[in-house]
């Protein structure tokens, strides 16, 4: 059962009192007749499936009824922020590359300086 | 009012027509005589009076209370002092917060925007146009009386009742008096609230949805059997 | 290929059952196949098995990442039906059904496919209104059904609560008598034992992490244990089909949910059919070992942890109960998730893709077991002949910007 923060009530609440409701952000284009059959096709069936971060939208349904956004990883399940509607994400696959990138290199930094010998892989 | 004028296109300009109300307001219920002759509440059928001195359970329907939805912006100047005015009860701002007063009037935050007012069933028009009387520029006040009904739910085992129905955190801890929140309720929804805690009994009110009366009526019949069942009328 | 047959059973037990030649060899993986077929679930080994024995095409590898036969192949109630709404499903259902009823003669080997009948119930107007217009185009396509009303669901199965008091009476109900449900371990191993027999090598404990592209067409694909050539490569990877078609370089419609079943503890016979809900939402058969095996929706959101949430399986529970009180005191034994690969109209993908020499089966979502035989079949077709089955040709990926959708959400809405 995930426990979900819904950012208008600003409390966790029960995963049953929400409904997902899909990707997040996509954006309805300005002309549909404008469109070719294929972004036409992109906009209404395609979505994207990640095994990893993907950007929800929500409705918090027995409750304050509103919609908002989650940011989470489709494997661990784990939560990583929710947020408004019309606010962005503060956290995406890329982000939390280049902090895994900067960890890893203060890591192997710190490690180099406190082994004498040999190599400072880990 | 400056604020209020612009988030409404319609709202006249001119201050003092800005606060009149632009809304034409009805008595939705029925002189006295026909009502007390016609109206069934949405639970009469099934709440029928049962005594049990050593009931764990207590049930009683508070039919025919007056149900108005509020809407707007709290962040609108005026507006969180007009509800005030108008009810005589603070406009909670915090979430999932309930004021009530010994009048019988309450008020529930819902959402960001949306406030739940019970008040008793024969003062819903007048409290109706107090709102409209005080409330200017973007807002929105509908009566849903018709379509709600109230269970007050308490007794020594009231929260066991709970704890079988709903995933929301009964425990007093989470879920204190002047508590309110939309619940999932066996498998349907409902408003419950923690109304008050006299000698460490709680009661719980339960507001429900005509259309579900039946049903969740039955459950809650159900759910309390075995704790024993009194049920004023 | 030692073939199994009675004589041969009381043969070996005069040995103590000790000298049974292994089901499939464990081989090398060579430098360069004709075929790659990425996925042993069971549509990846009848696809294998199929090219070999049809098609002549035997220098084949079945690349697994984990075991053979342990992704949904593994996970699924089996319901194997064919009476779905539309012409194009209806015909490959119905062609995989007609496969079903020979496979066990076919490849020597028992998938225990029993033919005792598929209900699907309905509890509303609407679900009659929807259930007679399926059984009539049914017969107008051949496959058999009936529509049946309360009295002979209950005389079908005596232990459902078919009475009028219920919150959802069971109105009626479609039944297609040559449903049924079959093995799912003896699918796959049957499918891996044929294929294994005819020459395929198959690859277990080597996951395909990309695909290799020489001028727009495929030339092979990188796995766990290096680089494999192939001439053409059939995917059929069920709940991971839109990853690998990130990494081949182009989007599928898909997304990928956790669906989930569980099973009790085993009981004498008390249903001998099958019995599905789209209304209350629920299925539930009962094995030959005795014990039911549930099924239940689709959690709403992507997921890849294959387990499913708790509401949903609470919610299937209730299902369940509520069309068979009796069952309420029954334990469960274990509960599962498998990942489905669902689509935007509920129906499979089969299909070439923006890679030359690069195929893909996908899209079965949450019934895709009962399609195993014919899936597999059409596909080495596909995959012989480097264009669409007759039969498969409705199903290419391209339709969702062409908009020629085959909106099968009613007959497959829950599920199965
Ligand atoms: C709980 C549940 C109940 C279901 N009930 C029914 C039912 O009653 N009737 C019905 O018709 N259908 C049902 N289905 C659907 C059915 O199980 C599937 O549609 C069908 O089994 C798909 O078969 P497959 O061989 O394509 O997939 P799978 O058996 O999942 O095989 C795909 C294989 O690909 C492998 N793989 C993935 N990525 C890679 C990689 N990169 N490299 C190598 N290998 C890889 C996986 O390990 C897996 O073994 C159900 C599914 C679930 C989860
Ligand atoms: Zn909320």
């Amino acid at each position: 059962m995930m426990h979900i923060f819904c950012p208008y009530c600003g409390e966790l609440r029960e995963e049953e009192e929400f409904h997902a409701k899909g990707q997040a952000h996509i954006e309805r284009p300005i002309e549909p007749e404008a469109c070719s059959d294929a972004e036409w096709g992109d906009y209404l069936f395609f979505r994207n499936n990640p095994r990893g971060i993907h950007h929800e939208l929500w409705i918090h349904a027995v409750g304050c009824r509103k919609y908002f956004n989650i940011t989470r990883h489709t494997v661990t399940y784990e939560i990583l922020e929710t947020y408004r509607m019309g606010e962005q994400p503060g956290i995406t696959a890329e982000t939390l590359a280049a902090e895994q990138l900067a960890q890893s290199a203060a890591a192997s930094a710190a490690s180099s300086t406190t082994q004498q010998t040999g190599d400072a892989r880990p | 009012m400056s604020d209020a004028t612009t988030l409404d296109p319609q709202a006249v300009t001119d201050a003092d027509a800005a606060t009149r109300s632009q809304t034409s307001v009805i008595d939705q219920r029925p002189a006295l005589d026909v009502h007390l002759q016609t109206a069934r509440s949405p639970l009469a059928h099934l709440f029928t009076a049962r005594a049990d001195a050593n009931a764990g359970v207590v049930l009683e329907e508070k039919a025919f209370l007056g149900h108005l939805m509020l809407r707007g912006d709290p962040a609108q100047s005026g507006f969180a002092e007009a509800v005030e005015v108008a009810l005589g009860l603070a406009l909670p701002l915090t979430s999932s917060t309930l004021n009530l007063n010994d009048a019988g009037v309450s008020i529930q935050w819902l959402a960001p925007d949306e406030w739940l007012i019970i008040v008793p069933g024969e003062e819903a028009f007048a409290f109706e146009q107090a709102l409209h009387e005080q409330l200017s520029g973007r807002y929105q006040v509908v009566n849903v009386s018709g379509g709600q009904t109230v269970v007050s739910l308490s007794g020594a085992q009231a929260r066991q009742v709970l704890m079988k129905s709903t995933p929301t955190d009964v425990h007093p801890r989470a879920f204190p008096v002047g508590r309110g929140v939309p619940a999932v309720f066996a498998k349907a929804t409902l408003i419950l609230r923690h109304v008050s805690a006299k000698e460490g009994e709680s009661e719980f009110e339960l507001v429900i949805r005509r259309s579900f009366a039946d049903y969740l009526g039955r459950w809650l019949l159900d759910a309390s059997e075995e704790f024993g069942v009194c049920i004023k009328a | 290929m030692q073939r199994y047959s009675g004589f041969g059973l009381v043969k070996h037990a005069l040995s103590h059952h000790e000298h049974w030649q292994k089901v499939w060899r464990s081989p090398e993986p060579k430098k360069e196949y004709d075929v790659i077929i990425v996925g042993g679930g069971g549509h990846g080994l009848a696809t294998a098995y199929y090219l070999a024995k049809e098609h002549g095409i035997t220098n084949i590898a079945v690349i697994e990442k984990g075991w053979l036969g342990g992704g949904n192949t593994a996970r699924n109630t089996t319901i194997v039906r064919s009476n779905y709404l539309w012409d194009e499903s209806a015909a490959l259902y119905e062609h995989s059904m007609k496969l079903w009823e020979g496979l066990s003669q076919d490849l020597n080997y028992n998938v225990m496919f029993s033919q005792r009948g598929v209900l699907n119930l309905g509890h509303t107007l609407q679900d009659m209104r929807d259930i007679q217009r399926r059984v009539n185009a049914n017969r107008l396509q051949g496959i058999d059904g009936e529509v049946l009303d309360t009295q002979q669901v209950q005389d079908l199965v005596p232990a459902m609560d078919c009475s009028a008091s219920t919150r959802y009476p069971v109105l009626g109900a479609s039944w297609q008598p040559r449903g049924g449900v079959a093995r799912h371990d003896a699918v796959a191993w049957g499918f891996a034992r044929g294929a294994d027999s005819l020459g395929v090598d198959l690859i277990q404990q080597t996951e395909v992490t990309g695909f290799r592209k020489q001028d727009g067409a495929i030339v092979g694909v990188e796995t766990s244990r290096g680089f494999i050539g192939a001439k053409r490569v059939g995917v059929v990877t069920a709940g991971n089909s839109g990853v690998m078609a990130e990494k081949a370089g182009f989007r599928l419609p898909l997304e990928s949910h956790p669906l989930q079943a569980l099973v009790s503890e085993p009981l004498k016979p008390i249903l001998d059919t099958v019995v599905m809900s789209n209304h209350v939402h629920g299925y539930v058969s009962q094995s030959d070992k005795g014990d039911l095996v549930i099924g239940a929706g689709i959690d709403g959101y992507v997921g890849y942890g294959q387990r499913g949430s708790y509401p949903t399986i609470e919610h299937t529970v209730q299902a369940i109960i509520e069309l068979f009180p009796i069952f309420s005191r029954v334990r469960m034994n274990r509960q599962w998730g498998g990942i489905v690969d669902t689509c935007p109209d509920a129906c499979p993908i089969i299909s070439k893709t923006p890679v030359k020499g690069l195929f893909f089966n996908c899209g079965w979502g949450t019934g895709g077991f009962k399609a195993t035989p014919g899936s597999g079949n059409i596909f080495a077709w596909t995959l012989a002949k480097g264009r669409a089955h007759p039969l498969a040709e409705p199903f290419a990926y391209d339709r969702f910007n062409s908009g020629k959708l085959i909106d099968e959400h009613g007959a497959a809405g829950v599920a199965h």
